[in-house]
């Protein structure tokens, strides 16, 4: 067999002081955030050449970050329960804090921006909380749901949004108070949701080591997968169209499947484990653009795996697990940060057996 | 699975209302045992917060497998210790503070049934204090008598508050209940650190401690529905496998009914000595040291539980013997 072709040519590297627990980067790809279970908040701005440590270390960890829709706003929050906020002023200009928000004493680990909006929904306790970008305001938002939001999901186009507790998934539409909500049972908590582009399925990874399935934005009915090893603790859609419905990768113990929709029957998903890490797989993402996938695990190993379930290459950091990994939009970086603080960003090359579209536009110059 | 040395302990503390939890977590916090350790409680009230680690989390009970009690874990503790252990460097013991009304089970079965819990926590002990003042007034409530039933480690606190012949008549009906904890009277619950941090009572190397006095002695018989418990003693080795479907069957006809079972088992033909214990269905054994020069093996076993028909058991184990 011949040496797969090598994807990562060279990488950029750097440290914080405890595990990292989220990172993101803004929709221009010019800005990345990395949290920390140590509460720092870094900020590398690609194009100024600089970084912004916006919140140093502390006593209670930030665990969730994000950029709104049009990169005008930061989001971070985590074990202090307070929403942190900053407004952006572009490449080279320092973001301006807001006054963090406190909503309610709860540790706040699930929160989303709106994609093609302004709002900003973040899980406190049994209720959802949007906040506003455009009035720069909290609502008092959502249903009571029966347990405490453990994953929030927007639909692509914005309009539809999903949060998961133990025993149901509700969905309704913010911007659409006259519909009602709608709830989906599950029978057991939900850890990790995420929607497609094409078909609008929303997929809801579980505590008891099943994964759901709603077709047509939750409206129609849903499939149950059962049989993976552990807990469903990370999923993601590829964002290239598929012949029914894109490809789901999904994480469990320490493999990563990824399922394909061969036809409607109720038997027409079919899974390919990806078996090579050792330890826990934490993070799953495709790259935009394209069915490459990474698979990020606890033995400290990266893998990139073509669309088939096919190995291209496998990144090594230092040893410690990794714990996040994010694609910049182009789809051509990586980053990925390991749980003693280490973070890595590697340019990727797309291999030839990789379906894509033309990447995005936007320099990128680190 | 993580060696031991380098799973967390973790100590659950339950108690009715008003029986010292707040105090002891004080005392826990404030003492100088060189540990640093994170508390979870279910309200932050009069614990003092300052230089600790303080969460507050909200006793979320996830039913699993249609509502068996066997399968209840607490959801907020899985997602809390999930986020904390993250940042794990910085302590070294946790704390878990229980509601006054709470069963302990769901939160004892939450580490043993979590994948992530599991491998990176070790339960150490459930800690009970007992309000020797007005325990009387509450013992038929199902939580005390949960409470009770589950302990590693009993606190008879509030001893300055009653005589000794109360003291006394209400551990000797602790004992009846639980013979497997370590019974110790506190006033402000004033209990040495290391009876409470540091106990080990889940690690099966450290099985058993079975009053000798409680396994020989005859018991009342509680009324029907009462939690009390049974011991059995045996000096003829037993077959391993009699046990194994014995114990099936009891923990699938009985298991919710079950609270604990801890067992030193002296199996046939084998030169080691094997330890089991038992959470409601959660079972857990183990091929142990060799039994030692001058012991005399035997098998000890102890079932704690709702409504035991001591007869039939003790038949059931009695047709174990090899």
């Amino acid at each position: 067999m011949a040496a797969p072709p090598t994807l990562v040519q060279e990488r950029l590297c750097g440290a914080c002081s405890h595990a990292i627990t989220a990172q993101v980067w803004s929709a221009d790809g010019e800005l990345l955030a990395m949290a920390t279970a140590g509460g720092e908040l870094l900020l590398i701005d690609f194009r100024a050449g600089c970084e912004e440590l916006l919140r140093g270390e502390r006593d209670s960890s930030l665990d969730v970050v994000g950029f709104s829709a049009d990169d005008r706003y930061l989001m971070a929050a985590g074990q202090d329960g307070e929403l942190l906020l900053w407004e952006l002023g572009g490449s080279g200009v320092r973001p301006i804090a807001f006054d963090p928000l406190p909503l309610g004493g709860h540790w706040l680990d699930a929160a989303a921006w709106q994609p093609q909006g302004p709002l900003l929904a973040v899980g406190a306790g049994r209720q959802v909380r949007l906040w506003d970008g455009d009035s720069r305001t909290l609502r008092i938002e959502s249903p009571e749901l029966k347990g405490t939001v453990l994953a929030l999901a927007w639909s692509r186009d914005g309009r539809r949004l999903a949060a998961a507790c133990h025993g149901e998934v509700l969905l309704w539409s913010p911007d659409d108070p006259a519909q009602a909500p709608q709830r989906c049972p599950t029978g057991s908590a939900g850890l990790a949701l995420a929607w497609s582009g094409q078909g609008n399925l929303l997929a809801s990874g579980q505590l008891d080591g099943s994964l759901m399935l709603w077709p047509d934005g939750g409206a129609g009915t849903g499939w149950q997968f059962r049989g993976f090893p552990g807990k469903v603790r990370a999923l993601a859609w590829c964002d290239q169209p598929g012949r029914l419905a894109p490809l789901l990768a999904v994480a469990s113990s320490d493999i990563a499947v990824i399922w394909s929709q061969k036809d409607r029957g109720a038997k027409g998903w079919t899974p390919e484990p990806l078996a090579l890490h050792e330890g826990r797989v934490h993070a799953v993402a495709f790259a935009p653009g394209s069915s490459l996938l990474v698979t990020a695990s606890s033995d400290g190993t990266v893998a990139l795996w073509d669309g088939r379930g096919r190995l291209q290459q496998l990144l090594e950091g230092d040893g410690q697990a990794i714990t996040s990994l994010s694609w910049r939009p182009d789809g051509r970086h990586l980053v990925a940060g390991g749980e003693q603080g280490q973070w890595w960003l590697w340019p990727v090359t797309l291999p030839p057996s990789v379906r894509s579209r033309p990447p995005r536009s936007g320099g990128f110059a680190p | 699975m993580a060696p031991d040395r380098e799973r967390l302990p973790v100590t659950v503390l339950t108690g009715y209302l008003g029986s010292g939890k707040t105090t002891l977590l004080n005392r826990i916090l404030t003492h100088e045992h060189g540990k640093k350790v994170a508390v979870i409680v279910n309200e932050f009230g009069d614990v003092g917060i300052d230089n600790q680690l303080v969460i507050e989390a909200d006793e979320e009970i996830f039913e699993m497998n249609n509502g068996c009690i066997c399968c209840t874990v607490r959801g907020d503790l899985i997602r809390i210790i999930g986020n904390l252990m993250k940042r794990r460097d910085r302590f070294d013991h946790l704390v878990i503070e229980t509601t006054g009304l709470a069963d302990p089970a769901p939160v004892i079965q939450t580490f043993f049934v979590d994948e992530d819990l599991r491998d990176a926590l070790q339960l150490d002990a459930v800690v009970t204090l007992v309000d020797l003042k007005h325990v009387e007034q509450h013992w038929d409530s199902e939580e005390v008598q949960e409470q009770l039933a589950f302990a590693d480690v009993l606190l008879l606190n509030k001893i300055d508050l009653v005589d000794a012949e109360a003291c006394l008549a209400i551990q000797q009906r602790t004992r009846a209940l639980n013979p497997l904890a370590r019974v110790i009277p506190t006033c402000r619950a004033d209990a040495a650190m290391d009876q409470i941090l540091g106990v080990g009572a889940f690690e099966l190397e450290r099985a058993l401690a079975i009053d000798p006095e409680f396994l020989t002695s005859d018991h009342d018989h509680e009324h029907d529905g009462a939690v009390g418990s049974v011991a059995f003693i045996e000096e003829r080795p037993m077959s391993y496998k009699k046990l194994e479907q014995w114990i099936d069957r009891l923990v699938s006809e009985r298991g919710p009914d079950l609270f604990r079972m801890k067992g030193i088992l002296q199996i046939d033909g084998e030169s080691h000595r094997y330890v089991f214990q038992s959470v409601h269905m959660l079972i857990d054994s183990t091929r142990d040291r060799p039994w030692r020069e001058g012991e005399t093996p035997s098998t000890q076993f102890v079932i704690i539980g709702r409504d035991l028909d001591e007869a039939a058991l003790r038949a059931g184990f009695e047709a174990c013997v090899a």
